[in-house]
């Protein structure tokens, strides 16, 4: 488990009230009651959590593991690294 | 034309979240206007509201809560109430032949508010996925739609406070003709926002707090009226042919007769005599029934000083010395003013007075007015009254008026 994986199930857990024994790196997101265009509401998000701004064309993401590595890759050329803290609320 | 029945109501309101409670509460002449609480209400210059004891938590999943404005909440789960208690519905139609048909005169008004306060009270330029489809007007009904499997028309009416009742008109009109075999009718408001509230603040029609009892504050038909209180929630109603709701051994609630439209052209938001009876006469002469057979009246009756004697005076016009005794119901200040819903409780309300034969007080009604001289039922409900046919009038700023007849199914 990474450390952004962790936060986003923090944040699934929190904000979207499932349970934490599902959320694991290979559960499909649509499993979870996110489909498309709960995909699009979570990476709004996800920008507040992770500090990053979202490229403007749609990113196909189906599982958690998708979403970490997704997270991960604009945190490294967004801030060289480590994610920020939150400016979520 | 076909007989309509009506096999399910569904109701969410300030008098409880089903149609029974609702209907009790109303029968016993409780008042679900309350101070309202929140951080905004200290801005407000009468903190009023009718709010529905309701809680999206225990209807929807976490992820599904996420695309719903409160608007939609209501309208879903009076709907669910409503199919449910129809029964058999609507796996025995063809799913392209059942409609939907919603009334709301404000939409999503939280999601906006929250919207225009980020983006303009925040200075954000980043506004949530969401805020289309959960702000949109037609989102009750397309949700309803989608839960329900109705294929067929999906259509919002947005008339201001008549929006229920000409959706329940329409959906009558449909089944009527054949044109459908099922429908789904009502309405849904949300209009508890702070920039709503403000709104209709600045617009003076909402009342003034009774300092000693805020639950009393709506006083339609009273000399001492000051105006309307905004109330939440949502009421939906099962139509299908007669029939077949017979054939299939439904319980049948009573009868939608008819609905009549009319238009005042004289005031954005004046009511008018003339336009208040040519809805009347209208509805009547859509139902095929005579003035003298008509036994009770759910007034608009919003409790604003130009809305009560206006509808007082065409009732005279139109139903001549038989207005004088016939009872004539402002449940208004029971459960506040739902705009866009309002035509629908007050038309499950009408139709639950005709089965257990009860006239529906108009509570608060404390000064006589000259004005306003008919048999308001007041500050009790009256037992034992039979009642076989009923108007539910709707009145709407931009001058939509809509009345429906109402008929006891036995």
């Amino acid at each position: 488990m990474t450390a952004t994986f962790e936060r986003l199930s923090a944040l699934l857990v929190k904000d979207y009230k499932l349970a934490p024994e599902a959320l694991t790196p290979d559960a499909p997101l649509e499993g979870l009651g996110i489909d498309s265009l709960g995909l699009a509401e979570l990476l709004f998000n996800v920008e507040d959590e992770f500090r990053v701004t979202l490229p403007p064309e749609p990113v196909p993401l189906e599982t958690l593991a998708d979403v970490v590595d997704f997270i991960d890759g604009l945190v490294a050329v967004q801030h060289g690294g480590a994610a920020p803290v939150s400016r979520a609320p | 034309m076909r007989r309509v029945a009506v096999t399910g109501l569904g109701v969410v309101s300030p008098l409880g979240c089903s149609p029974g409670e609702a209907f009790q509460n109303a029968r016993a002449g409780r008042s679900g206007v309350r101070r309202l609480e929140g951080a905004f209400a200290h801005r407000l210059a009468a903190p009023l509201a009718a709010t529905a004891p309701f809680s999206g938590d225990a209807h929807f999943d976490p992820p599904k809560l996420r695309m719903l404005d409160r608007v939609s909440q209501f309208a879903l789960v009076a709907a669910r109430q409503a199919v449910a208690d129809a029964g058999a519905c609507p796996g025995d139609a063809d799913p392209s032949r059942a409609g939907v048909f919603v009334g709301t005169g404000m939409g999503g008004t939280q999601t906006s508010d929250d919207g225009y306060k980020v983006l303009y009270g925040e200075a954000s330029d980043r506004i949530k996925p969401f805020t289309v489809l959960m702000g949109m007007h037609n989102a009750p009904a397309a949700w309803i739609g989608i839960e329900h499997d109705f294929r067929g028309p999906n259509l919002t009416y947005a008339t201001a406070c008549s929006s229920s009742a000409v959706a329940i008109g329409e959906a009558w009109l449909r089944v009527a003709s054949g044109a459908l075999d099922r429908a789904i009718a009502g309405g849904a408001e949300a209009p508890l926002s702070f920039g709503s509230l403000k709104a209709w603040e600045a617009l003076h029609t909402l009342a003034a707090i009774d300092a000693a009892d805020p639950s009393t504050s709506c006083k339609p038909f009273s000399g001492n009226r000051s105006g309307m209180v905004l109330g939440e929630g949502a009421a939906m109603l099962v139509l299908e042919p007669w029939d077949t709701a017979v054939a299939r051994g439904a319980f049948i609630h009573g009868e939608v007769l008819g609905c009549g439209l009319s238009t005042d052209t004289g005031h954005i938001t004046r009511p008018d005599v003339a336009g208040q009876v040519a809805a009347m006469h209208a509805a009547l002469q859509s139902a095929g029934v005579d003035a003298a057979e008509v036994d009770a009246i759910n007034a608009h009756g919003t409790g604003t000083q130009a809305n009560d004697g206006v509808e007082t005076a065409a009732l005279k016009a139109v139903f001549g010395a038989r207005a004088y005794r016939m009872p004539v119901s402002a449940t208004k200040a029971m459960h506040g003013h739902l705009l866009g819903a309002t035509g629908a409780l007050e038309c499950v309300l009408s139709l639950l007075a005709m089965q257990h034969a009860v006239a529906l007080p108009t509570l608060h009604l404390q000064q006589p007015d000259p004005a306003c001289d008919l048999d308001y039922v007041p500050n009790a409900a009256r037992e034992g009254v039979a009642l076989r046919t009923m108007l539910s009038n709707s009145f709407a700023f931009g001058g939509s008026n809509a009345v429906l007849v109402l008929r006891r199914a036995s």
